[in-house]
């Protein structure tokens, strides 16, 4: 693999809000030049594919938080990787001084956009995210709710029979050649 | 929410050159999870399913299947989706089951009940 050198986030490539806010950070990493600060990679299926980018990566934890990952090969996780894409963004790095500001050892501003992140994180399902499994207790009502305009209001597709707890089928691909891992 | 590292895994990645010789071809009771990383669900019962895995190793053993990556096997075992438990028996399926509740004792019971059944009978 070249030698990494540009910061890369790794977001949540099932996740629809996930895609969005990705979209929105790809827009703005482009500067007018055309350049690009930062390289954006959902997080994809293959473990052995993330310790590409950094052997410390395991595939469970990147899908648990966001991560950015450094040239010099560090790794920021969750709120601080938010705030260091405000810091690397050009239209975002006017206001990411503010989440280094510390007082008596305490970073506010940081705090408050720990928590931020940790409330869109649970409220996900209410905007359409189909890896993010069962909501939290206080975000079940809203997601219901969601669930429910939509499919009220929302235009209709059709039914769909899916399985009990399943949030993502298998997309089997057809070969003409059988394999050998037929059951007996 | 933060999982253990892969260095407490488990749980074998099997793959379709491995599957015939770790599972059909294996013996005694295999559990085989058909999962995928980016299904909520699969990441809900992962520490719970290392626990299970981990307290049974000496009876039974446990594998996954990256379903996205191993089309052919999701697809030879008609895998609608994940989390699949299928049960084997000695290399022959003996049970499936679909997206058990992510508490301790639901996924004991899936992984355990199939063969204690066929214990008893």
């Amino acid at each position: 693999m070249p030698k990494q050198t540009k910061p890369i986030l790794l977001y949540d490539g099932e996740c629809g809000v996930c895609r969005s806010v990705a979209h929105w950070v790809e827009k703005s990493a482009r500067s007018k030049s055309g350049e690009i600060s930062l390289i954006l990679i959902p997080n994809g299926d293959d473990p052995e594919a993330l310790k590409l980018i950094n052997p410390n990566l395991n595939i469970w934890d990147v899908y648990a938080t966001n991560y950015l990952i450094m040239p010099d090969a560090s790794m920021k996780a969750g709120g601080e990787a938010v705030a260091e894409v405000f810091r690397i963004l050009p239209n975002t790095k006017w206001f990411a001084g503010c989440f280094a500001f510390s007082i008596f050892g305490y970073r506010p501003f940081q705090m408050m956009l720990n928590l931020g992140y940790a409330i869109l994180d649970d409220v996900r399902p209410v905007f359409g995210c189909e890896s993010c499994g069962t909501p939290s207790i206080w975000v079940r009502p809203f997601a219901a709710t969601a669930k429910w305009l939509s499919s009220t209001f929302g235009p209709r597709r059709g039914t769909e029979v899916a399985p009990k707890l399943t949030s993502r089928k298998a997309s089997p691909r057809r070969s003409s050649s059988k394999p050998d891992i037929i059951p007996k | 929410m933060q999982i253990s590292s892969a260095s407490s895994d488990t749980i074998k990645t099997v793959t379709e050159t491995t599957f015939r010789q770790l599972v059909l071809e294996g013996t005694g009771p295999i559990v085989v999870e058909f999962m995928s990383y980016g299904c909520g669900f699969c990441r809900a019962i992962e520490p719970i399913l290392q626990q299970v895995a981990e307290k049974l190793h000496s009876k039974q053993k446990f594998f996954r299947v990256n379903t996205p990556v191993e089309t052919e096997l999701a697809s030879a075992y008609a895998i609608e989706g994940t989390p699949t438990f299928v049960m084997f028996l000695d290399g022959a399926e003996m049970s499936r089951a679909e997206g058990p509740q992510p508490t301790l004792a639901s996924i004991t019971a899936t992984v355990t009940r199939p063969f204690e059944t066929r214990n008893r009978s």
